[in-house]
């Protein structure tokens, strides 16, 4: 439950404001960052892939930032109910957008190795996935602003066709490794790469279940754990 | 049929649509509550909303002010109703006792203070008084401070000390309840944790009802909360959920300085 009522005290709302702004001005940093990794590595941009490695300082800030804001919120607000959720939440997306940055940042530094070697002809597989991660990543942030339960709980459920995705893409470039050539490092950046867009999928989960947190006050982290450890144990 | 599960507690105090005026004023629209035994229940809401109002029907000292009275529905104490006509006052109060929001001792010694709740109700050996008062100035945690004085003057005492001593006159003659109405609204932070910690203790004998403006006070204290608006309950509940995640708008507008 959430109420748009303005605080009586109008300091609260405007901290609030500011934290608001502080998360979705870094999640659309920690995005383009991504974008331009993954464009980077599809269009052989040098520039961009530098560009992703030097921003990220300005991602990492913006997680300084918001766990500044939230603490001092807490401290002197003393906010309670959808307030607390609201604060907490905000800090916890704020770590998973620093980590999906930090991701770009790894994607961004295996393209740069691989823009000085001849073009792999491969590199366009990793499209689709990227397509789907950033996908979850946009879905996830839209749960969050918009407080929406529903679509944050339906990313763990996209998620398993993600992660069908990566090992399958992971058995081709495993496969393309084995027959070894020229093209045996691409194949292991591409592995690495792939990897990564499996953990930023993994890590909009986690906003997702942040933003159901924020919605409805459900926790529905480690449920699936949770319910086989019970049934085991009923069992 | 053999049941596992313990059989449900009988609430120490059941308020049963229990409508309350001040003469032509309704204050109270058939407030329906069941206070459990053994626990802090807070009553939170704004200035007039009913809740030091309900508060003073436990023990009926609403009883003295002309006008006011029960117009609807019953309270009823470990399952007595306390309109009842044959029902002793004196008994109702001993066993429902009350602690003000401003300190209130008598105008006399520390000793004396504690003592006079036994008193008037019979007792006359000192040895079993002298024995209690230690207990009680002990339970309220004031009797290292006052033992060398206790025929001083209980107005020599700090404020947060006052409002100590009048709990131990308070628990002195064994109530079952103990009524709060906004016991640290007049205390300095410290003296409020004092007394706060005095009543975390002390609900493991007694069921205590407390009346707060102080939310924060109601948050660290208190099992259940009940939040008052305009002489309705609107919510009740374990006090984790009211300032968590309560069900109703009105609640987490109050709650979360939103209100009005």
């Amino acid at each position: 439950m959430h109420s748009d009522t303005p605080h009586i005290l109008r300091e609260f709302d405007k901290a609030f404001a500011s934290l608001r702004n502080e998360v979705i001005t870094m999640a659309g940093q920690a995005r383009l960052n991504l974008e331009r990794a993954i464009h980077g590595l599809l269009e052989r941009d040098l520039e961009k892939c530098k560009a992703v490695v030097a921003d990220d300082d300005e991602v990492d800030d913006a997680e300084l930032r918001i766990d500044r804001i939230g603490m001092e919120t807490l401290v002197r607000f003393h906010p309670v109910a959808s307030d607390l959720r609201q604060v907490i939440t905000s800090m916890k997306v704020a770590a998973n957008l620093e980590r999906i940055s930090d991701h770009a940042v790894n994607i961004a530094k295996r393209a740069r190795k691989m823009l000085s070697r001849p073009e792999c002809p491969e590199v366009p597989f990793i499209e689709p996935l990227y397509a789907l991660a950033d996908q979850q990543v946009r879905d996830a942030l839209s749960a969050y602003t918009d407080r929406n339960s529903e679509l944050g709980q339906s990313l763990q459920l996209r998620d398993k066709e993600l992660d069908k995705m990566h090992k399958r893409l992971i058995a081709t470039f495993s496969a393309r490794l084995e027959e070894g050539g020229a093209g045996t490092e691409d194949f292991l950046h591409l592995i690495f790469v792939s990897r990564s867009l499996e953990r930023i999928g993994d890590l909009a989960v986690n906003i997702g279940e942040d933003a159901v947190f924020l919605d409805s006050a459900r926790d529905i982290r480690h449920e699936k754990h949770r319910a086989s450890v019970a049934e085991g144990a009923a069992e | 049929m053999v049941s596992d599960s313990p059989a449900p507690a009988v609430p120490e105090i059941a308020i049963d649509q229990l409508c309350f005026s001040y003469g032509a004023k309704q204050v109270l629209h058939e407030v329906t509550l069941d206070i459990p035994s053994r626990e802090i229940t807070a009553f939170i809401g704004p200035s007039g909303c009913g809740k030091s109002t309900l508060l003073r029907c436990f023990n009926r000292i609403n009883d003295r002010i002309p006008g006011a009275k029960v117009t609807g529905g019953a309270i009823r104490i470990a399952g007595i109703d306390i309109a009842r006509p044959d029902l002793d006052l004196q008994v109702l109060r001993r066993r429902v006792g009350m602690v003000f929001q401003k300190w209130n001792p008598f105008p006399k010694s520390i000793f004396d203070n504690v003592a006079y709740g036994l008193r008037v109700h019979g007792e006359k050996n000192t040895k079993v008084i002298g024995e209690r008062v230690e207990y009680c100035l002990r339970r309220v945690a004031l009797w290292d401070d006052v033992k060398d004085r206790l025929k001083a003057s209980a107005f020599g005492l700090s404020g947060g000390q006052q409002q100590r001593l009048c709990i131990a006159r308070t628990i002195a003659t064994k109530p079952d309840i103990i009524l709060m109405d906004e016991p640290c609204s007049a205390l300095d932070p410290l003296s409020t944790l004092k007394i706060e910690e005095l009543l975390l203790e002390l609900k493991n004998d007694y069921t205590i009802v407390i009346v707060t403006h102080n939310l924060a006070q109601a948050n660290r204290c208190a099992d259940k909360t009940a939040f008052f608006y305009l002489g309705k309950l609107i919510e009740h509940g374990p006090t984790v959920k009211i300032f968590s995640n309560p069900d109703v708008q009105q609640t987490e507008s109050y709650v979360s300085g939103a209100f009005g």
